[in-house]
């Protein structure tokens, strides 16, 4: 199948849990969006399941997710097992916000793709998703 | 069960109800990839079978909360649902904000919802041919519903209007949405004027209104004369929400009356006039564009217009003769 | 951007000499204030020849306050050294509690989690998977009572953080277990947050519908201001507002706008303005330009004194003074090169006690990163220590008062405060800004011209746009980590107690608080009859919402035991 014009990178941006900070995951969305992506915007209260389900009927390309409660390493698992359950292996698997440097390594062997810590310049993350989403 | 990318195998499954299947078709019709238009022809003879709501209105009037609930309506029902929200996309960097969805995520889990968020991609007024064929691989997949919501506050971009056998356009008081709505003659397009947020100043006088303009707009005997509904779909309270009953039986009564006058014929007669006309343009454009770009001539053309040696009307001519008179020479 | 600031690996072997000459002269950036003020190179007394000392500016402890509510401010008592507490369990919560204070810690801070302050419980299916991750839960009395275990509650000032309509029912378990102590509430002295309105922002929205914060809110500010004299029942956190991306004169007005919707409220209650006003207080953020921040509190204490005068009648100074916290800002941190940021709060403690702070927190280092270990937390405390005892700033009052520059910037943000808190007046008023999601959208669009201020390089943060250096490999002070068995053993605890308690007496209880929220009374103290009858949180909420017409659990997945 090969690649044609009108191809929009489609990136869903979400928070999992009771998580309330959403500063971060609404400017990244915004910029997403004037980056010229297509922005699926989840909001608060998400769970691994409903995040998934959306990201499966959505065909999205990307699954941000946005962590700064120091959830990271329990919601993670959870998001990465419902993806391999309903094949999303290819769909970018990337997460922003506050965590230990240490719990990076941990967070890339549990299934995501990139983290980005609060203070990336946004440049970066859309340098890596363009580089990095699947093709088709 | 791993679903391939090989298109006639989704096609298989998306006929079998997969969901997956469905979520990657719609992405090919979308990006127009090479077998898009194969795909069609085999998922064609499966669908029309749906009922097709549309909901359309300006900016903030609430239509993402109603569609939330008149899906739980309809669920509660025992019917199935699929859901179409079109976004604008922006002129300038071609993203989108496809953020309706927040509103409907309660419904995620649900098995019997399918809720597929779309950017207008350069459509404004929201209904390009890509959006016909993915209500149409929806209805293959297999739903009982499908909602297409839509912008729309001109005569214009009321283009759901064509898709849709039922029409909401959501209203609401004081903003001069209504006024806006009378003004383009979208009371009598719409086949249901949903007056949301009917808590707020100015509900009363809104109702009044919209009531005297249907009161003069004319219509012929035994003409579906639109419905005026008033709606409260956000409260922090549940007990403020209000009118969904309402909605949902004069919803119902349209259908009802459509099935009753065999209007429905019509209506089904329009939406495939509408995707014929869309396709069609489609592939002229595709055709001419095809050959004007790889030859530069486009340039050309609009070069000689430019300097007053020629105009648009003439250069079309031209090229419509050699597009068409060269392929039915080559017939002969 | 400039060749010499960008990021340069400083492993490399080369040195660039051409450009180690532009950073020689290397000039700022930019001549504005961090909000966006612009500057000039220098201030003389020719800016200040219309100024009116005496009605304006008056010394510390003179209306209109804006050199310092107290005429003697540090040298009468320093500043109360409080830094935020919340681990895990009550137990580990105040294990560390004890630890800051054997180190020289002056006040007690503790702070909820996120479950707590969505009112759920810790064996709440939403709960389960967060609970004391960033802050304690205390479901029931139980709870409180571990956290305030062998603690002279009469000695203590205790800053209970919780902010959510939660915080009722906070103030009810502490009250509760001073009762049951044997403690006279009357001698309790402390603060609770308990400032609803703002935390819809900070992601509580399902908690704090805006009537029931103002309900509760008002509830426990009433009640305080007849049976706690000596306890302060709000700290409107303007903080928190700060934290999403608005400017400095943004921050006051929105803040002294939330506060108004309370004062009105105890008003329309028929308290007088001179009953409660005395013990109003505020949580102030310190960003990382000083001189701007020092002038936005003097400001701010300014325009305080002048509401409340002018607009609210009040005659006792006492209720003209703008008593204030500070949190360091945690916006202002990064991750990056981790250590920079024990200088940044440094820099903004700094800013704190030269505008006259009551009481400070200082953030660790690694507040974009984790919690704090025990050497973070204390490195953190010292911070204040050395302000407070090495550094002299606390010798005189208002030391930057006079400067042409202070008092120029001073005059400067109060004039641009008014003229937002004006545009919220026209707007309909706090309460409308707030239905229309005005604020929302003002709060939405400042953040995205910070990023991409950042991102273009127009606000410099050394580590992110400047100086950038390979990623550290590990964090400094080490990471706390939040023990999964003290969450599991407090959930287990939950569940005993529900199943193990006396139902009748509980029933009782909650038809009082039920009947009393029906009848539009105060329902503090029969939150503190079903806190003494091991009603938990999320049932004295919940049941308190129902009667407003809310869904029992704010998260919609749970139901009522009280049918």
């Amino acid at each position: 199948m090969s690649k044609k014009r009108k191809k929009r990178i489609k990136v869903l941006i979400t928070k999992v849990g009771l998580d309330g900070h959403d500063r971060g995951a609404k400017v990244i969305a915004s910029l997403l969006k004037e980056a010229g992506m297509e922005v699926i915007y989840l909001g608060m209260y998400q769970t691994p399941e409903g995040i998934v389900k959306t990201a499966m009927d959505e065909d999205v390309d990307v699954i941000g997710v946005s962590y700064l409660s120091g959830e990271h390493l329990v919601f993670t698992p959870k998001i990465v097992e419902e993806m391999r359950k309903n094949n999303l292996d290819d769909v970018l698997l990337i997460a922003g916000g506050t965590f230990p440097v240490e719990d990076i390594p941990t967070m890339e062997e549990m299934g995501i793709d990139r983290v980005f810590r609060a203070g990336t310049l946004s440049g970066e993350i859309m340098e890596y998703i363009n580089k990095n989403v699947r093709e088709s | 069960m791993t679903v391939s990318k090989n298109s006639g195998n989704l096609v298989e499954h998306l006929l079998a109800g997969d969901r997956r299947a469905a979520a990657r078709l719609i992405t090919m019709v979308e990006n127009e990839t090479d077998d898009h238009h194969e795909i069609m022809r085999r998922i064609y003879p499966n669908t029309g079978h749906a009922m097709i709501l549309g909901v359309t209105g300006a900016a903030g009037v609430g239509k993402s909360s109603l569609t939330d609930h008149v899906i739980g309506k309809l669920r509660e029902q025992g019917k199935t649902v699929g859901v179409v929200l079109v976004d604008p996309s922006s002129p300038f960097t071609g993203g989108a904000f496809l953020g309706d969805r927040i509103r409907l995520q309660r419904h995620a889990r649900d098995e019997g919802v399918f809720i597929r968020s779309m950017a207008s991609r350069g459509y404004l007024g929201g209904l390009s041919r890509a959006t016909y064929d993915v209500i149409r691989i929806i209805e293959a997949m297999g739903r009982d519903v499908i909602i297409v919501e839509t912008l729309g506050a001109g005569q214009d971009e009321i283009d759901v209007i064509h898709i849709a056998q039922t029409c909401l356009l959501v209203v609401t008081p004081g903003m001069g949405d209504d006024i806006q709505a009378m003004k383009a003659g979208l009371m009598e397009v719409a086949h249901i004027v949903v007056l949301n947020k009917a808590d707020l100043e100015g509900t009363d006088t809104c109702l009044r209104h919209l009531q005297a303009t249907m009161d003069v707009a004319r219509f012929d005997e035994g003409a579906w004369v639109p419905r005026i509904v008033a709606t409260v779909s956000v409260a922090s309270k549940r007990e403020h929400i209000q009118g969904l009953d309402e909605l949902m039986a004069a919803i119902a009564e349209h259908q009802e009356y459509l099935h009753k006058n065999e209007a429905i014929d019509r209506v089904k007669f329009q939406r495939i006039e509408q995707e014929l006309g869309l396709i069609f343009k489609d592939a002229l454009q595709k055709l001419v564009l095809k050959g004007l770009k790889g030859t530069g001539k486009k340039k050309k053309y609009i070069q000689k217009i430019m300097e007053g040696k020629s105009d648009p009307y003439s250069v079309v001519e031209e090229v419509m003769k050699t597009y068409i008179l060269s392929r039915e020479e080559r017939q002969t | 951007m400039d060749e010499a600031r960008k990021g340069k690996k400083t492993s490399q072997r080369e040195v660039d000499w051409d450009n180690y000459l532009k950073a020689y002269y290397e000039k700022p950036a930019s001549f504005k204030s961090w909000s966006g003020y612009d500057l000039k190179d220098i201030y003389t007394p020719r800016d200040r020849v219309k100024e009116d000392y005496h009605r304006n500016v008056a010394d510390a402890g003179t209306y209109p306050f804006t050199r310092g509510i107290h005429q003697n401010m540090f040298r009468g008592r320093l500043w109360t050294k409080r830094e935020v507490v919340g681990i895990g369990s009550p137990e580990d919560t105040h294990a560390r509690l004890r630890y800051l204070f054997e180190h020289g810690g002056s006040g007690l801070n503790t702070i909820a989690d996120v479950t707590y302050e969505m009112g759920l419980d810790a064996d709440h299916p939403w709960a389960v998977n967060e609970v004391g991750l960033t802050g304690v839960n205390i479901t029931s009395i139980k709870d409180m009572e571990t956290l305030t275990k062998d603690i002279p509650l009469d000695k203590v000032s205790w800053s209970l953080i919780t902010a959510s309509t939660a915080a009722s029912v906070t103030m009810a378990q502490y009250v509760a277990v001073a009762e049951n102590g044997g403690y006279e509430p009357a001698i309790l002295r402390g603060s609770i947050q308990n400032d609803p309105i703002h935390f819809r922002y900070c992601g509580f929205r399902p908690a704090c519908p805006l009537d029931l914060s103002i309900k509760l809110g008002a509830d426990v500010m009433e009640y305080c201001t007849r049976r706690l004299p000596k306890w302060y029942y709000t700290t409107v956190n303007m903080y928190d507002l700060r934290e999403q991306g608005i400017t400095a004169p943004q921050e006051v007005a929105f803040g002294f706008g939330i506060a108004m919707c309370y004062i009105d409220e105890l008003i329309r209650r028929g308290l007088d303005i001179d009953e409660f006003a005395p013990r109003f207080t505020f949580y102030v953020s310190c960003h990382i330009d000083l001189f701007e921040e020092v002038a936005k509190i003097r400001a701010a204490r300014r325009m305080w004194a002048k509401l409340m005068k002018e607009k609210y009648g009040a005659k006792h100074p006492k209720s003209m003074q703008f008593r204030f916290a500070v949190h360091t800002a945690g916006c202002s941190l990064v991750p990056q090169q981790p250590l920079n940021n024990i200088v940044r709060i440094a820099y903004e403690a700094l800013a704190a006690v030269l505008a006259g702070v009551q009481s400070l927190h200082c953030c660790s280092y690694d507040e974009p990163m984790c919690l704090p270990t025990e050497e973070a937390h204390l490195q953190a405390l010292r911070t204040q220590q050395i302000l407070a005892y090495e550094t002299g700033v606390t010798n005189v009052a208002d030391p930057l008062g006079g400067s042409y520059y202070v008092e120029t910037l001073t005059d400067e943000l109060e004039e641009e405060s008014w003229k937002i808190m004006k545009q919220v007046e026209e707007l309909g008023g706090m309460e409308e800004a707030i239905r229309t999601e005005w604020l929302d959208r003002q709060f939405e669009a400042e953040a995205v011209k910070r990023q991409k201020e950042l991102d273009g390089g127009e606000k410099l943060v050394v580590g992110v746009n400047l100086f950038t250096t390979e990623q550290e490999k590990e964090t400094p002070l080490g990471i706390q980590r939040v023990s999964e068995q003290s969450a599991r053993k407090q959930i287990e605890d939950v569940r005993n107690l529900k199943r193990n308690r006396d139902m009748a007496k509980l029933s009782d209880a909650i038809k009082r608080l039920r009947d009393d929220a029906g009848e539009g009374k105060n329902v503090i103290p029969a939150m503190v009859q079903a806190t003494q009858a091991f009603g938990t949180t999320g049932e004295l909420l919940g049941i308190v919402r129902e009667v407003f017409g809310y869904p029992y659990d704010p998260m919609e997945t749970v139901e009522s035991p009280f049918g």
